[in-house]
């Protein structure tokens, strides 16, 4: 940290303040979640459990509401307003399912109030979180409207493998100690190494070449994932991806507190979009029958 | 003095003065150093009874230091609860001494005078409390000294855009100031008690007085720093607590985000500190027996002081209704009917009842006079004011945008422990100093004495006022304000 | 010393100094096993083993044994240590696609009470005997010496395909028995009976990609159908532009329920009639023919009466209209799919052939329902099983008893209703050997438990259930060595008592890997789709070997329909439900913790069991979600937490499967109910399949309150834009260029 650096970052936060956004950017990965698709079955969550070595509670943990599903399918019973009227005696239409994992908002409100900057915007547009350096004062969580962050309550290591589970474990990543703060991370360890193998390769990262855990298992391919630099930086060298084409399909932009949609009915939004926290997860709105 | 005498000023009583001003400044300092020495069988028991509340933190802090957050009953999405709700109290309690020496210095209410000395240890040891909770709270206690600034050669510093890191500033600082304020303040007494002492008190006293001996010069310079601290304090309570306020405000929850938390929180501050200043007053009358410094007329008037605030922070707090209600956010809205109707409403009535309906007591001067009552009233309103702490914290964590995490979480046993185990590191704090220390400003009661009498003849007053080098005034003509010129 | 100008002696200095550090710290921590205490081989890296590339993964192709679907796998395997499982994109069944149980296929082979060694029961108690001793015990009782009468000799397994279901065979015909079980609770067998019926095809193929319109009768085919994933990858076809629309009935809501377009409720045993009066409306609102069928259905069809049909079914006639509008816009692409509760059903066999009438009238056969595929194998097909094989184990039992009985892969204690008296007719049986991984409620019983290797570590072939676009022989392969070095897979030891009978056929296969790579070795080329010839190294890295198949057409042959509905029963008012989960399936996963601690799909809970009950009921009963309440059957009682939701009709009760083992390992001992104990042992008419959904209960509030675990806390929105719904026509705005 020298006056010089300083004065750097100064120049280039304010230039992109003035801008409209942080302007270094190698990637940013985003997502589409395609609620037409998705039918609720949960394969995205245990895919998750397997990938970034989460914790298995256990039932009174649970009970609790000390578990650590960075992926989750919320199940909602509100029968839509489709235009019918009453209301029926039976959940005629089904249950809405919607998966949430973090968000990795671009104007994350839990970066700015952790007191440590244990959780930053990366050059890949991802929200991450330094295990080493969290010290566990849960702001981060508290100010995340999505609730997608979890804290380790314990050092759920003792119980939540015993040998030979353990030998499950990702080596890629670290298993958590009690009292630092975890959440979805997009699979970095995987962004990680594909971004290694192209730059070995001496090659630009191309679209699909890897994705998430969550994105690889959805057996109904509603999960799409990819790198959306393309999108908020036209002059980016990156490839288009097919989330891209996705959000632009949908007319939902990066940077925008409300949408300019051409016909607003189309679908496509961001959960909580109003305030502002700009999310890279686009979610395709369900479809039902009337 | 003897008990007699006593008793019978006790009935007789003048509501209308402040102090007795016929009160011998010897026998003042008599009274004051009496009450440091010779504990009685009711202060070992005080004592023994802030060590259990503390020995039970003890023991909870030992198992969630070592088994983690979990025990606490923190939980997603209550990922604060009683430490940050009771971190906020404290604060807010240490806004008291802040007020009386500082705020009614300034404004020169010399009626303050007997009782600013322990309001101010009293901001020293509840921010040595408050200090604590922000550290227990944390995952990773261990790591806590994270958020100072400190040179590390990996370049990593702390986030300085965190309300937190504001916080830990805010606290250091406050905490340094009002140590020193309370430490300047004492040192002419200081000087007396190594007049009086012996043994180690000696050298402690002797160490602490900076070698007073109450020449012309040290005064001078003394009322000028004291001045001085006091002009620098009284904006840094009002940023200190504003600070903690931010902690909420600076956030996007509904119920956090609220753009009058700032003057809400000093408000409320300074409410639970003159409420705890009345309960303490109340005590230390009775324990030491300073009937006739810490009188019922000045009673009086904290319980007034107390009023005027608790009503300034129900007209803050209804604005803050009345901004939801009229506001266009329907999630904060849904907070507010919430808090009045969810699982969190009896504590949230509670609130609403102690803090706003039970100080109405305080505008009637037979409830005022009656001590027991106003006891009791004291110790319900700073129960108001923790509630309403919990209030702010906890229903926001249970009802806000996200649906599927609003659950109704209640503390374990553990947060409990640690909540009582503050009162009674506070308490130990406060039961060591008062037996250190003078706890009624003997100086400062001496000078109140002299301007009470200087008021009743002005002319002895002048005489005494005059510096050697002032020329031959007409008495008549010029008064000295009491308090701001050397006595 | 910077990075870019290290030199060869900083390097060596470097990993010096690494070493040094990497030794000190080891020795600080007091669980590190260090080399003086001897406990751990130190392998050095410099020859490492040909799977292990430190720090690299590798993927290995193998088949998920998590159902019977056989979904093609990866295995990304570092160090030697499967770590991650996805789906294998060259299979057709599930085209690179993974469901939580397939996720979940780790936690079953890494579990930590897998059964480590062979052990015999001794007065009483398990010891641990050699397998030498094992296989010694087993000859006693099955060779060629012991005299054993093939008739008392029976085999419970669960669905086996591949090379290990034509050894077992084998081994059956060389001990001259015919007592071979396929039990399996979560099934399809009255449906494909009606299939075999009328369609003269089991297993025809459902094409839900290619259709515009599904009605779901009673068919779980997201969730807990034959082939889950590959249904959803179809799904996604489905629902792509024009989106197709899918209409279920069924009296508790399923996965598939719950992403229907219109959701009905129906009285459980009524399907039939909901069937017909669809094609009622069909014929009479729509003008379809139905002169294809036989006079008998054309009468059946046409009495029947709208309104009269939505009091017996409790469907209203509005949702009828609708349905079958939906259909009838789309003749020979839609599909009308029977399953679970509709034939679970005491007239399970004929709500099967009513919803085939729909698919006649409207077309769909040979069209979105087209024939399986000829497979050239038959003797590798997959032996699909349901309850019958459980009715007949019990029944060969009672007949004259049984010697020997052999276990694999089903747990028929747990999964028998109590009613059958399973457990103690099994006393019966002097030798009971189970094949098993884990302490399950049959081992328990089991005079000899032999640990077999878990399908991460063990070779096998595996014919789907269902295929899909092409038939495929999918390969299991070992991804990593076995964990415990006393266990054996299924195909060496069937193939080791093979060798004592039939010595000349078997003696040269030193193993099953060995029988396996032999019969690849000697696989016509011809036979495989591509015409190539197919080498063993090829088939192991792909994972799926397609094979050429005969073509068959489908032909409808309806005879008649008759729909009864199901008895009243004032005693017993409600229908209990007792619903197979994706997830904890038939019970066979509660000891895998990521799928007990995945909340259920519909009700969200986690660790436990519950009833679904709808609020209606819920009042009448005074309970809440939550609440406990006791459900009382002919044959027994289970007490439960309810959980109130409108996704039930209220004359039935659903309990989910998979939990209240009895051991079967840590993670499920002692946790929740089995709803199969209580179950009435009727079977379906015309089949011999247990009526599973067909009991009849009756509940009453239990004293004891207690909280229901689950996930979320909200079941509804509060007006947050979470979900947010549309409709088709608002969809169509971009969706036509997917």
């Amino acid at each position: 940290m020298s006056l010089q650096n300083l004065l750097q970052d100064w120049s280039r936060y304010r230039r992109g303040r003035e801008e409209g956004g942080f302007h270094n950017y190698e990637h940013m990965w985003g997502m589409s979640i395609d609620l037409n698709l998705c039918i609720g079955c949960n394969a995205c969550s245990v895919a998750c459990y397997a990938e970034n070595n989460l914790a298995v509670v256990g039932k009174d943990k649970y009970e609790k509401h000390q578990a650590m599903h960075w992926m989750r399918i919320e199940r909602y019973w509100d029968e839509p307003d489709l235009g019918e009227g009453r209301v029926s005696e039976y959940q005629q239409h089904g249950a809405s399912f919607l998966p949430m994992n973090c968000q990795q908002c671009n104007a994350a409100t839990c970066e700015p109030v952790c007191p440590v900057a244990a959780t930053y915007h990366t050059p890949d547009g991802l929200n991450a979180q330094v295990y080493n350096r969290c010290i566990g004062s849960r702001y981060c969580s508290n100010n995340c409207p999505y609730r997608l962050r979890y804290f380790n309550f314990y050092s759920y290591y003792e119980d939540s493998w015993p040998e030979p589970l353990n030998l499950q474990l990702n080596p890629d990543l670290s298993v958590r100690d009690k009292g630092v703060m975890e959440k979805c991370t997009f699979c970095i360890q995987r962004i990680r190494v594909a971004k290694d193998k192209a730059q070995r390769e001496h090659r630009v990262l191309q679209d699909g070449e890897f994705t998430t855990a969550c994105a690889q298992t959805c057996p109904t391919s509603a999960i799409v994932f990819g790198d959306m630099l393309k999108m908020y930086d036209p002059n980016s060298t990156n490839p288009s991806s097919k989330v891209i084409e996705l959000w632009e399909k949908h007319q939902v932009e990066l940077g925008v507190t409300e949408q300019e949609k051409h016909n607003p009915k189309i679908r496509g939004y961001r959960v909580l979009e109003h305030l502002n926290t700009d999310p890279c997860i686009m979610f395709l709105d369900r479809v039902r029958e009337v | 003095m003897t008990t007699d005498t006593r008793d019978m000023r006790n009935i007789q009583e003048d509501y209308s003065k402040d102090i007795n001003e016929d009160i011998h400044w010897a026998k003042i300092n008599e009274d004051v150093l009496r009450s440091m020495e010779n504990p009685r069988m009711g202060y070992w028991i005080a004592v023994g009874v802030s060590l259990f509340l503390l020995s039970f933190a003890v023991i909870a802090e030992i198992y969630q230091y070592n088994t983690g957050m979990g025990p606490s009953n923190l939980n997603w999405p209550h990922m604060w609860d009683l430490y940050i709700a009771t971190f906020v109290f404290w604060i807010g309690m240490s806004h008291s001494g802040t007020l009386l020496s500082a705020i009614l210095h300034i404004i020169k209410a010399d009626w303050r005078k007997p009782i600013y000395r322990f309001a101010e240890a009293m901001t020293t040891f509840s921010l040595m409390t408050a200090g604590l909770f922000p550290i227990i709270h944390l995952g990773r206690l261990w790591n806590m000294y994270w958020v100072i600034p400190y040179y590390s050669d990996r370049g990593i510093w702390p986030n300085f855009r965190s309300p937190l890191v504001w916080d830990a500033f805010a606290i250091t600082t406050y905490l340094t100031s009002s140590a020193l304020f309370l430490f300047v303040g004492m040192i002419p007494d200081l000087a007396i008690c190594r007049d009086n002492a012996k043994g180690w008190r000696k050298k402690l006293y002797t160490a602490l007085s900076l070698g007073w001996r109450g020449d012309d010069r040290q005064w001078r310079n003394f009322r000028k720093t004291y001045l001085l601290m006091a002009c620098f304090l009284i904006p840094l309570a009002v940023s200190v607590h504003s600070i903690v306020s931010a902690d909420f405000a600076m956030s996007i929850m509904p119920g956090w985000h609220v753009t009058t938390f700032p003057p809400y929180f000093v408000a409320g501050a300074l409410y639970s500190g003159c409420a705890a200043i009345i309960t303490l007053f109340i005590l230390l009358r009775y324990f030491f027996r300073f009937e006739e410094y810490m009188t019922i007329a000045i009673l009086e008037k904290t319980c007034k002081l107390t009023f005027a605030i608790s009503m300034v922070w129900t007209y803050l707090l209804f604005i803050e209704f009345a901004a939801t209600w009229y506001g266009p956010d329907a999630v904060d809205k849904e907070l507010l009917i919430g808090k009045f109707t969810g699982p969190y409403s009896p504590l949230f009535i509670t609130m609403i009842f102690l803090g706003s309906i039970l100080p109405l007591t305080l505008a009637f001067e037979k409830f005022r006079r009656n001590i027991p009552m106003m006891f009791v009233v004291s110790l319900l309103l700073n129960v108001g004011m923790w509630l309403e702490r919990y209030m702010i914290v906890t229903p926001t964590l249970s009802l806000s945008y996200e649906p599927f995490a609003q659950n109704v979480m209640w503390p374990s046993w553990v947060e409990w422990f640690i909540l009582l185990g503050s009162f009674g590191w506070f308490g130990l704090l406060f039961l060591v100093f008062v037996k250190i220390f003078p706890s009624v400003s003997m100086y400062e009661v001496k000078e109140m004495i002299f301007h009470r009498r200087h008021l009743a003849n002005k002319e002895i007053a002048a005489v005494m006022h005059r510096r050697l080098d002032d020329a031959e005034k007409k008495p008549s003509t010029t008064t000295p304000e009491p308090g701001l010129e050397g006595a | 010393m910077g990075l870019k100008n290290i030199n060869r002696r900083g390097f060596l200095k470097l990993m010096g100094w690494s070493g040094v550090g990497a030794t000190v710290a080891g020795c600080d921590m007091p669980t590190t096993v260090t080399l003086e205490e001897g406990k751990e081989t130190v392998t050095s890296y410099l020859v490492p083993e040909e799977y292990a590339i430190p720090g690299i993964g590798v993927w290995y192709s193998s088949t998920c044994r998590q159902c019977p679907a056989g979904c093609g796998l990866h295995g990304r395997v570092r160090e030697g240590r499967i770590l991650k499982l996805e789906g294998n994109p060259d299979s057709p069944i599930n085209a690179g696609k993974l469901c939580q149980m397939g996720q979940a296929g780790l936690q079953g082979h890494y579990n930590p009470d897998r059964l480590r060694t062979p052990k015999v029961r001794k007065d009483g108690k398990l010891v641990d005997i050699t397998w030498a001793e094992a296989l010694d015990l087993i000859d006693q009782h099955v060779g060629a010496s012991s005299g054993l009468n093939g008739a008392r000799f029976a085999w419970v397994s669960d669905s086996v395909s591949g090379h290990q279901a034509m050894l077992i065979d084998n081994l059956m015909s060389a001990l001259g028995s015919k007592n071979l079980f396929i039990h399996e609770v979560v099934n399809s067998e009255v449906a494909r009976s009606v299939n075999q019926a009328v369609l003269g095809d089991a297993t025809p193929r459902y094409q839900i990609g290619k259709a515009h319109a599904i009605l779901s009768i009673g068919n779980d085919f997201l969730g807990t159908g034959d082939s889950p994933v590959h249904a959803s990858t179809e799904y996604t076809e489905f629902r792509s532009s024009p989106r197709g629309v899918l209409g279920v009935v069924e009296p508790k809501m399923t996965l598939t329920g719950a992403n229907a377009d219109l959701w009905m409720a129906i009285r459980p045993g009524t399907e039939g009639v909901f069937a017909l009066s669809v094609a009622n409306v069909l014929a009479t609102k729509h003008k379809m023919a139905i002169d294809m069928l036989p006079k008998a259905i054309q009468t059946a069809i046409m009495k029947r009466n709208l309104n009269e049909d939505a009091r017996l079914t409790g469907v209203s006639g509005n949702h009828v209209i609708r349905v079958a509008k939906w259909l009838s816009s789309n003749p020979g692409r839609s599909i009308v799919m029977v399953g679970g509760t509709a034939e679970g059903q005491v007239n399970g066999y004929q709500n099967g052939v009513a919803a085939m009438v729909l698919n006649v009238m409207l077309g769909n056969v040979g069209k979105t329902i087209v024939a399986s595929h000829e497979f050239p194998f038959p003797q590798l097909e997959h032996r699909a099983g349901g309850t019958a094989g459980l009715l007949d184990f019990v029944k060969a039992i009672d007949n004259g008893g049984l010697d020997v009985a052999f276990f694999s892969g089903a747990n028929p204690v747990y999964t028998a209703p109590a009613a059958l008296g399973l457990k103690d007719k099994l006393a019966s049986i002097p030798f009971k050997v189970s094949f098993t991984q884990f302490d399950d409620e049959t081992s328990q019983l089991a005079d000899l438990v032999l640990p077999i290797l878990s399908p991460m570590e063990d070779w096998a072939t595996i014919v789907p259930k269902v295929q899909g676009e092409e038939a495929v022989i999918s390969m299991q392969q070992p991804v990593m060595e076995p964990l415990y070095a006393d266990t054996r897979g299924l195909g060496d030891i069937v193939l080791d008592l093979l060798k004592k009978r039939d010595g000349a056929t078997y003696g040269n296969y030193d193993s099953y890997y060995a029988y396996l790579s032999q019969a690849f070795a000697s696989f016509p080329a011809n036979m495989a789709a591509d015409g190539k010839a197919v080498t063993w190294n090829d088939a192991l890295a792909k994972g799926v070997i397609a094979v050429k198949t005969g073509e068959k057409q489908l032909k409808a042959k309806l005879d008649q329909v008759a729909v009864a509905l199901p008895e009243e029963n004032a005693e017993y008012p409600l229908t209990l439900i007792p619903t197979p989960r994706l997830g904890l399936w038939d019970g066979r996963h509660a000891n895998i913790p990521w799928l007990q601690e995945a909340p259920d799909q519909i009700s969200k809970v986690v660790w436990d069991s519950w009833a679904e009950i709808h609020p209606n009921l819920a009042k009448q009963l005074g309970v809440e979600t939550g609440d406990a309440i006791k459900i009382t059957s002919a044959q027994g009682a289970i007490d439960v937490k309810v959980y109130v939701f409108k996704g039930i009709h209220p004359d039935a009760i659903a309990v989910p499967l998979g939990q209240g083992h009895k051991g079967y390992g840590r993670y499920a001992d002692g946790r929740g109910v089995n709803p199969l104990e209580i179950l009435d042992t009727a079977t379906v008419d015309g089949t011999n399949e247990l009526a599973l959904y067909s009991t009849r209960v009756k509940v009453e509030k239990a004293r004891n309150k207690d909280t229901l675990v689950m996930m979320g806390d909200h079941d509804v929105q509060m007006g947050r834009k979470m979900v947010s719904t549309v409709t088709p026509d608002v969809f169509e705005l971009t969706g036509g260029e997917a």
